[in-house]
């Protein structure tokens, strides 16, 4: 590790020491990015790291709405604003028992470098409350969304900050949201994205995240003059990400072989196609249920309390639920079983040591700021739409959507060599990322 | 303890925010306090008063860089805790200090809440402040730091949104400072700060507020015993701006002052402090920045004692007197002064710093007969007379010294009626703690009730 990021690294742990995940991240980030800190004592003399994991401003807000019981609910409400060097900030919201400060700030760091290799111009944060959706009646989930937006709005704006959703919040959130930024502004702009179509939202944003991780692969691929065709592939949730995943994946002649949430996993050696993927596409954004219910449905294994990552033998696996999922075992098992390709869906769902066990056997293993940018992407792509108040068709957005995916690969791959990490896919994103945003940062002077 | 305070104080807080030990210690006290009202009154409970009252409104946290006079990049970090709206703009000072974080701030501005409540003004409670020492740094790199500051913390303040004044490591300077950027941002010359120079806004009697608060509050306690302070014997802790004009005021009214310290050792003249000695501590302490140990050498009929931490207590409490005034630092007094002060003759205290006296020596002299006015009662003149200064702004006309101090004068008074009547209504005669926590809570709770959920 460079001596300048280390000691970025120590005061950070220093000042904020109940923040684990975000330390994480921090470090991950700038362990990468020693080569550049090497060849470049000017970002020492800026003070570009210290800047970088010091939050350009973060709002903890307290939430209070009735429940239907005519009960008093209090909840927390966060937006970690991290960085605006190259754009509006912009990153999810996410609804979770789990959402703390740490947890927004590390998500709000990975955004601002993912958000960075998008090529367009958004800067990153995250949002979101320990509010749980889970059981609540769709008016308690208005009333919450109410009153977060409540305090909210007056932090947002379509050139200042523009969330989108994450865990917890999707169209229906979303939804819910915009009508009440609209009703306390008097404004029709795009300050949210992941809007219905019939009121801003892009074509292609739904599937956007899963079809650009499924290009990534392909495009991974390709660099070793392989396909998808013929591949069998794991997964590990059955969300929006999951299932559009599955879609292109099948597409693409692929098999995809299971999926899973935190009780367990359905494996499905035939694989998810036909009517079983319109099957899965519902049981959670329609149905919410468990993942159970697709093994009990089409009589295939589940097995309880367990990763797919343990058993299944798989030539590629696609994480797609939550940070630190595939652990150094779950890495172990994976390599043991003959997997070629890891592709991050999820944020950050491999920890560190489950990534080192990747690297030693010669894995190819994508970093999700990369792999799963396209979510974003198209993200920036409905603001720009909302911008210019015009839709673009399905291709237009699907086809801009791929060349997005192939230029952050190719990004990936050209800082990775030109900072002696030939094919680390890893190093290559956070040396790209994070170029474009210290440079820009350099630019605009102690801000 | 009622069920629902306990369980607020022991379970909620600690569980939401861990690593916050200062907050949790606030929280608690005032809980305990406030216990018998929760018992009496099952709709706080209802409405979740505590959940909402714990929860601040709004907490903004921000980056502040600026360049330093070498030309190297700082980078600090910025707070202001927004904590409860429900009977004023937020009010509350900022402070710069290294030690300054989360939680501490959370805790002060959960302090002001209830402080400002008592003052009978229309403030709500708020603290704010940096990472930042002051310290040893030039005046150009204090203003580049509070231009810095500002330039994040001006979208969240306003004479009708936030107004916040000086603590710890803010004082004239860097409100001057802060004041200016502010106005450059808006374009626009408004009360948003107070503590201002008497030149652009500021109230006459601002500095002496608070020590002139405490003795009025004093005076105020012993007139229901049929006393007053003419030649009672008083200690002061403290030299700074709090404790020079407690003993100002005491000799005003009569009483002798025999003690006064710093973070060195403290003097004891037992022929009392007069008027002359105490122009020449304003002097020493005000402009040569000196120690109090010189106050020995010009005047050797008093003697000074070097503090020494290994005693285990802080020997300035335990000469023969009848009141204290401690308005140096917090825990400043421990079981053992307690006793000490017992046994010396003190029966009343009156607290100018914030949260002087330990739970311990709370306790100890509450069992020894005497009664402690606590400093969100006590030292409230400060930002009573910051409230006043809001009013003057806002009208537009500045009252005379006169004016000010009057309504000081009746703001102490009220607060002292307020604090004992909420006491007795609760069965607490004499624990004017409990009477200053309930008072304070009740006129915050009643106005959320009144406003909904917000």
């Amino acid at each position: 590790m460079h001596e300048y990021a280390r000691e970025v690294i120590e005061a950070v742990k220093a000042r904020d020491p109940l923040e684990p995940e975000f330390h994480q991240a921090v470090t991950e980030v700038f362990e990468s990015v020693a080569p550049v800190l090497d060849a470049h004592s000017e970002y020492r003399q800026a003070r570009i790291l210290e800047r970088l994991v010091e939050p350009e401003r973060v709002i903890m807000f307290r939430v209070p709405w009735v429940d239907d019981n005519g009960d008093i609910q209090v909840n927390r409400g966060f937006r970690v604003q991290m960085n605006s060097a190259i754009g509006p900030y912009k990153g999810g919201l996410r609804f979770h028992p789990s959402v703390n400060l740490s947890t927004m700030k590390f998500l709000g760091f990975e955004q601002t470098f993912k958000n960075a290799l998008t090529t367009l111009p958004m800067g990153g944060a995250k949002g979101g409350s320990d509010f749980n959706p889970k059981g609540k009646s769709d008016s308690e989930v208005m009333r919450f969304c109410q009153s977060f937006m409540t305090e909210l709005y007056r932090h947002i704006g379509p050139d200042t900050d523009v969330p989108a959703g994450d865990i917890g919040v999707g169209g229906r959130e979303i939804g819910y949201l915009f009508g009440q930024y609209k009703r306390l502004k008097n404004e029709f702009t795009g300050v949210l994205t992941g809007k219905g179509l019939g009121w801003g939202g892009s074509l292609v944003r739904p599937e956007a995240t899963g079809y650009g991780v499924a290009y990534f692969i392909t495009e991974m691929l390709a660099t070793k003059g392989d396909s998808l065709a013929g591949k069998t592939i794991a997964i590990s949730g059955y969300g929006n990400v999951g299932t559009y995943f599955v879609q292109k994946a099948v597409e693409f002649g692929a098999k995809v072989v299971s999926i899973g949430d935190e009780y367990g996993c359905a494996f499905d050696p035939d694989g998810i196609s036909g009517e079983k993927l319109a099957y899965m596409a519902d049981l959670w954004t329609v149905y919410r249920k468990s993942a159970k219910e697709y093994a009990d449905k089409f009589d295939c294994e589940w097995r309880p309390e367990t990763k797919p990552w343990r058993f299944i033998k798989c030539d590629i696996a696609v994480p797609t639920a939550m940070q630190n999922e595939i652990e150094a075992e779950d890495a172990a098992a994976l390599v043991a079983n003959g997997c070629q390709v890891v592709c991050e869906a999820a944020n950050m769902p491999c920890t560190s040591e489950a990534i080192h066990v990747f690297e030693e056997a010669g894995v190819m293993y994508a970093p999700g700021k990369a792999a799963n940018a396209g979510g974003v992407a198209t993200s920036g792509l409905e603001m720009s739409q909302n911008s210019m108040r015009l839709s673009w068709s399905s291709d237009e957005v699907d086809g801009r959507l791929h060349q997005i995916m192939t230029g952050i690969h190719q990004a990936c791959l050209e800082a990775a060599e030109r900072f002696g990490s030939p094919g680390d896919y890893a190093t290559g994103a956070n040396i790209a990322g994070f170029l474009k945003v210290a440079n820009a940062m350099m630019d605009q002077g102690v801000v | 303890m009622n069920e629902y305070c306990r369980w607020a104080s022991k379970e909620l807080v600690p569980t939401k925010d861990p690593g916050q030990p200062e907050f949790h210690q606030a929280v608690e006290e005032v809980l305990e306090s406030v216990a018998p009202v929760l018992d009496a009154h099952s709709e706080y409970r209802q409405a979740r008063i505590l959940e909402r009252l714990v929860e601040p409104e709004r907490v903004i946290m921000f980056r502040v860089p600026w360049v330093d006079d070498r030309g190297e990049i700082q980078v600090n970090r910025g707070f202001r805790v927004q904590m409860n709206s429900a009977i004023g703009p937020y009010k509350g000072g900022l402070r710069l200090h290294p030690s300054v974080n989360l939680s501490i701030i959370k805790f002060l501005a959960f302090e002001q809440v209830f402080k400002n409540a008592l003052t009978t003004l229309p403030m709500g409670g708020a603290k704010g402040g940096s990472d930042f020492n002051p310290k040893g740094k030039s005046d150009n790199e204090v203003m580049r730091f509070c231009q810095s500051f500002m330039t994040e913390l001006y979208r969240h303040i306003g004479p009708d949104t936030d107004v916040p004044a000086g603590d710890i490591g803010v004082g004239g300077r860097e409100i001057g400072y802060l004041w200016g950027q502010y106005k450059r941002l808006r374009n626009e010359f408004t009360g948003a700060l107070t503590g201002k120079g008497t030149a652009w806004g500021g109230s006459l009697i601002r500095p002496e507020a608070t020590g002139y608060g405490v003795v009025y509050i004093a005076t105020e306690y012993l007139a229901t015993k049929g006393e007053s302070l003419e030649g009672k014997t008083c200690l002061v802790s403290g030299s700074g701006n709090v404790a020079q004009y407690t003993v100002e005021k005491l000799l005003d009214l009569g009483a002798k002052p025999v003690t006064l310290s710093d973070s060195s050792g403290y003097i004891y003249d037992e022929s009392g402090i007069t008027r002359e000695k105490l122009a020449f501590v304003m002097r020493l302490k005000n402009v040569m920045r000196g120690r109090i140990s010189e106050y020995v050498s010009k005047y050797p009929e008093a003697v000074y004692q070097e503090a020494d931490p290994t005693l285990g207590y802080n020997p300035l409490w335990s000469h023969p007197a009848d009141c204290a005034f401690p308005s140096a630092t917090q825990n400043e007094i421990n079981d053992r002064d307690a006793a000490h002060m017992l046994r010396e003759g003190v029966h009343l205290v009156a607290e100018g710093a914030n949260m002087p006296t330990t739970p311990g020596a709370i306790e100890n002299l509450a069992d020894g007969g005497a009664v402690i006015i606590p400093a969100k009662a006590a030292n409230a003149g400060g930002v009573a007379v910051s409230g006043l200064e809001m009013s003057q702004n806002s009208m537009r006309i500045a009252w005379t010294r006169e004016e000010v101090d009057a309504r000081l004068q009746g703001i102490m008074k009220e607060i002292f009626t307020t604090i004992t009547v909420a006491a007795e209504r609760y069965g607490l005669e004499n624990d004017l703690i409990a009477g200053a926590n309930i008072a304070g809570f009740l006129k915050v709770a009643n106005a959320m009730m009144d406003q909904g959920v917000v």
